[in-house]
């Protein structure tokens, strides 16, 4: 018992500190300015607890308790420090942020802190109840944080889109766990795993249907083909930081419960590899596409978070079920998430008052006018493209290393393909800011934070490129 | 320090690059800081140079583990084809600082970088840190030409950049599949050159990934049809730039060829080289006649550099010694001209305002020495005998005509072509009557003479006497062909007993 509540401290630290966040708000006890110091010494606490309570293999805290609910595996830990670092680099960058935008509250951080806790939970989750109740926590606070600003037209469609699609996405999960239920008389995933290893996949069709809905769930929630439509909407209308938060930290737990749940067995994978092949295709290049249209940065960030979900998705179909590590999927989580919490770090506070700074043609000339900053945003389009020595090319190729291992040539070429188109609205921003005269002073408030969290990213671009990792 | 002298010659100026984007400096401190690092690293490159015995291997091997699990090491290592283009980028970089004074920080900053990691791309053993080095050697070009190019800059860096994107993320791909295949065939995961060069392909997973590797290969040379981009970047990017694409860059794309293509896929290599010694010849005949037609300066030597391009793959091509080591030696020979070409127009271009043919002429009276050593350089790059172009052309073509008659004649005569329009062009260029543009053009200094003169004078003891330098090349290049017959021996055999085993039953 007590050793369940030590491998739960880092989720245990960041409910406390979200409900501290949110008490002292209620008493206006603490400014806007302070409140994000606060929060990040939450997940900065967090971070530490989770780097420091280790377990080495699998391990099931609550297993007498609660019957199996949750489990704490390397996956997972890995898995949770991402989540956590997205939670403390957003909380750095909003508080630059609100310096431009009146619209901030101190409940922001709490709210941030809210959704990730019901991320830590999702990604250790093994039984659908316990999965649908993080999916919900999480996702309730990010309906919230979208619509933050309230004065804001986009903002306010942004968030009633979201709200419905995802409503239809927790009912759809809903259904899932009630057929899967109908099945098995269970919902752990032990459970499943045994029934499938026993019986088999197809022997009962609510089993196979009610896989089915969860994974369309899943697939919605990390804007995969054909699920993707709502996303440049959505992350167009949320504020900087949220829109960064979403893209990495929300990403992260949902692949890393999509990863366990299909890893329960081998048959269930196998049996959804082939469609997953198809839709990881066509979410890159229909990704692609999307991308190359867009206009604003934010709308073309969001297309590109599609294509980076294909890239995703190769690696889930290359893994094996068998001795399955997830290594693969979490160095590209961390290095897409460096990377693109880093441009929007630095968009947060360059994109001025009430983001009046949006199209590629508002970043004209920045290198002339704030040299550093361009050069981190370089840096961070440079690894989303995947160009080396940046982390963001490793986390390619690992992704391509495994998907030719597992035979898959075909996807792994694909996935090169678009990554050549995917060079051209990277590079457009890029040419924006170097090769075109300055048309603007990017005259901002001044703030600490944002530029400084930018730098730490920027650097991590290149640590994380150098940290090896065994596939 | 010099055990690892490789090393330094990579890192010191990717790193003096690096700071000197971080940190403020004025123009000169930044071309005193690149100055001094670039003679540094010619020090290094002829410490190097005097200690290489020449015995055909590699030499002054740096190994160290990097990504164990994927079996990834950082290899770097010499032998007498990478001793050349290494020591190419060494001797000429430094005439850059000399040459250009009145540059922006960033200029020189991206310089140091390019030089860095050509030398990384030349000296790696290692498939993977190879493909670092050769997509990091493109993002300086990239902003050079986009910072400080012509009117048509954007275009043009889109145009460099996504072409030869494209080619080197195919080459990506066919370097994983040669890693994968690796540890399907020995169980062990290895991205090692020496040992990759151990593997057996064969079938179409083969075949594509050789079109892969070649790909890359094809359009950094270029080799024809894969010049499109070359005109348009070498015409807008500023001198320093052009001179590193065409002196330098280009022959490691040929370079390349030799190091990954040849050890790997002998046999495909063997089977389409016919194919490839034309497209070689095409490339020569067709950008020479396009050259002819230009009337900006730049251009016609862009095209006239694609034009050489050509000759010095066609020798890779051939597949015999002569061809192979005229090829490499030429590789060195044009550097020099070429890149003392692309300078002299820089040159041009700054003192006239001009870069249209039309617009230029009677230099010869104005500026003397000027005319002179651009005459060298020119007709270096003609191939005159005495002139280090002459030894180099002669073996390729010599080469060329015992690997197939056709394609010999074709060669030699295509050399005729380059003749028309260098001497057409200067003749325009520096004799006729002086324009508005020339009338007060200035000669050279005493310092542009002195950063000049050990070019001039390479391009003619290269010419007198290449023995000295033939010697360390020939071993190399021996060590080349016989693992190219080797491959084809082995497939062979491998064939014969696959033919005779129904007639065993």
């Amino acid at each position: 018992m007590t050793r369940d509540f030590y491998l739960l401290l880092p989720l245990v630290i960041v409910g406390a500190g979200a409900i501290l966040l949110m008490l002292r708000a209620a008493f206006g006890k603490l400014t806007l300015d302070a409140a994000a110091p606060v929060s990040m010494c939450v997940f900065a606490l967090a971070f530490i607890a989770q780097v420091f309570t280790g377990t080495t293999g699998h391990y099931t805290p609550y297993g007498s308790v609660f019957s199996g609910m949750l489990v704490v595996t390397d996956f997972t830990r890995v898995a949770s420090l991402i989540i956590l670092a997205c939670g403390f680099f957003t909380s750095m960058s909003s508080q630059s942020y609100f310096k431009d935008n009146d619209f901030g509250l101190v409940e922001y951080y709490s709210l941030i802190a809210f959704s990730a806790c019901g991320m830590l939970l999702l990604a250790m989750s093994q039984e659908l109840i316990t999965a649908f109740i993080s999916l919900e926590i999480m996702s309730l606070s990010i309906y919230v944080l979208v619509g933050f600003n309230r004065r804001n037209v986009a903002g306010s469609e942004a968030v009633l889109k979201y709200l419905m699609l995802g409503a239809f996405t927790g009912a759809f999960f809903t259904m899932g766990t009630a057929l899967i239920y109908g099945a098995l008389q269970s919902t752990k995933f032990v459970a499943i795993g045994n029934y499938i290893s026993t019986q088999g996949l197809f022997h009962s069709p609510a089993l196979v249907g009610g896989a089915f809905f969860i994974i369309v769930a899943f697939l919605f929630k990390v804007a995969a083909f054909p699920f993707h439509a709502w996303v440049v909407d959505v992350y167009d209308g949320a504020s900087m930081p949220v829109t960064g938060f979403m893209a990495t930290a929300l990403k992260t737990a949902i692949f890393a419960i999509f990863a366990n749940f299909l890893m329960i067995n081998p048959a269930l994978k196998s049996s959804w590899v082939q469609y997953l092949f198809y839709i990881a295709i066509l979410t890159m290049f229909g990704g692609n596409l999307i991308a190359i249209g867009q206009k604003t940065l934010k709308r073309m960030l969001a297309a590109s978070g599609i294509v980076h979900t294909g890239y995703l998705l190769i690696a889930l179909v290359a893994v094996s079920a068998d001795h399955f590590s997830g290594n693969v999927i979490l160095f590209y989580l961390a290095a897409y998430a460096v990377s693109t919490l880093g441009i929007f770090a630095a968009l947060s506070y360059l994109t001025g008052k009430g983001e009046k700074r949006v199209a590629f043609e508002d970043f004209k000339g920045l290198a002339k006018s704030r040299p550093y900053s361009a050069a981190a945003i370089t840096i961070f389009l440079l690894s989303m493209a995947g160009i080396p020595p940046t982390a963001g090319f490793m986390g390619k190729f690992y992704i391509i290393v495994s998907a030719i291992n597992a035979g898959q040539v075909t996807l792994a070429v694909l996935g090169i393909v678009s990554s050549i188109l995917s060079m051209w609205y990277y590079l457009r921003l890029i040419i924006n800011m170097y090769f075109h005269e300055a048309q603007d002073s990017f005259e901002t408030e001044k703030s600490l934070l944002g530029p400084a969290c930018t730098l730490i990213l920027a650097v991590c671009v290149f640590a994380i490129s150098f940290y090896p990792i065994a596939i | 320090m010099f055990e690892h002298i490789l090393s330094s010659m990579i890192f010191l100026p990717i790193v003096a690059g690096l700071l000197l984007l971080l940190f403020p400096a004025t123009k000169s401190g930044a071309r005193a800081v690149g100055l001094v690092v670039s003679v540094a690293v010619l020090l290094l490159g002829l410490k190097l140079y005097t200690g290489f015995n020449g015995a055909g291997g590699m030499e002054f091997v740096e190994r160290q583990t990097w990504v164990q699990s994927l079996g990834i090491n950082y290899i770097l290592g010499v032998d007498g084809i990478s001793l050349f283009v290494l020591m190419a980028g060494a001797v000429l970089i430094p005439l850059i600082f000399l040459v250009f004074s009145t540059k922006p920080k960033g200029y020189y900053a991206n310089l140091l970088i390019v030089e860095g990691a050509m030398a990384g791309a030349v000296c790696a053993g290692d498939l993977i840190l190879f493909y670092i080095f050769w997509e990091v050697m493109l993002l300086p070009i990239f902003f050079m030409i986009g910072l400080y190019g012509g009117q048509g800059k954007v275009a043009a860096t889109l145009k460099i950049t996504i072409y030869t994107i494209a080619g080197s993320l195919l080459m990506l791909a066919a370097i994983l599949y040669l890693g994968v295949t690796y540890h399907n065939q020995f169980g062990v995961w290895s991205f090692d050159m020496t040992k990759i060069a151990a593997l057996q392909l064969h079938g179409t997973a083969a075949l594509l990934a050789f079109i892969g590797f070649m790909l890359a290969f094809a359009i950094k040379i270029p080799l024809f049809p894969f010049h499109t981009w070359l005109p348009d970047a070498y015409t807008e990017a500023p001198s320093a730039a052009t001179f590193i694409l065409s002196a330098i860059m280009a022959k490691i794309g040929v370079y390349a060829v030799i190091r990954f293509v040849i050890p790997v896929f002998g046999i495909e290599f063997t089977r389409y080289a016919l194919l490839l010694a034309y497209l070689g010849v095409i490339g020569m005949m067709y950008c020479g006649i396009a050259a002819i037609a230009q009337k900006d300066f730049k251009r016609m030597l862009a095209f006239s550099s694609a034009s050489h391009m050509g000759i010095i793959a066609l020798g890779i091509f051939c597949m015999n010694i002569q061809a192979l080591t005229g090829s490499l030696y030429q590789i060195v020979a044009h550097a020099t001209s070429t890149g003392a070409l692309f300078l002299f127009a820089g040159i041009l271009e700054e003192r006239s305002g001009t870069r249209k043919i039309d617009d230029l002429g009677g230099i010869a009276s104005q500026a003397p020495i000027f005319a002179f050593f651009f005459a060298i350089a020119m007709l270096a790059s003609v191939g005159l005998p005495g002139t280090n172009g002459f030894i180099g052309e002669f073996l390729i073509i010599l080469g060329a005509i015992k690997f197939n008659v056709i394609i010999g004649v074709l060669a030699g005569t295509g050399l005729i072509i380059g003749v028309c329009y260098m001497l057409w062009m200067f003749q325009r260029v520096f004799f006729e009557k002086a324009k508005d543009s020339t009338a007060k053009f200035r000669d050279l200094s005493s310092a542009e003479v002195v950063a000049f003169l050990p070019i001039v004078i390479l391009i003619i003891v290269m010419g007198i006497y290449p023995q000295p330098f033939l010697k360390k090349i020939e071993p190399a290049a021996k060590m080349q062909i016989s693992s190219i017959s080797q491959q084809v021996q082995v497939a062979d055999t491998i064939v014969l007993e696959k033919g005779h085993k129904p007639e065993q039953k």
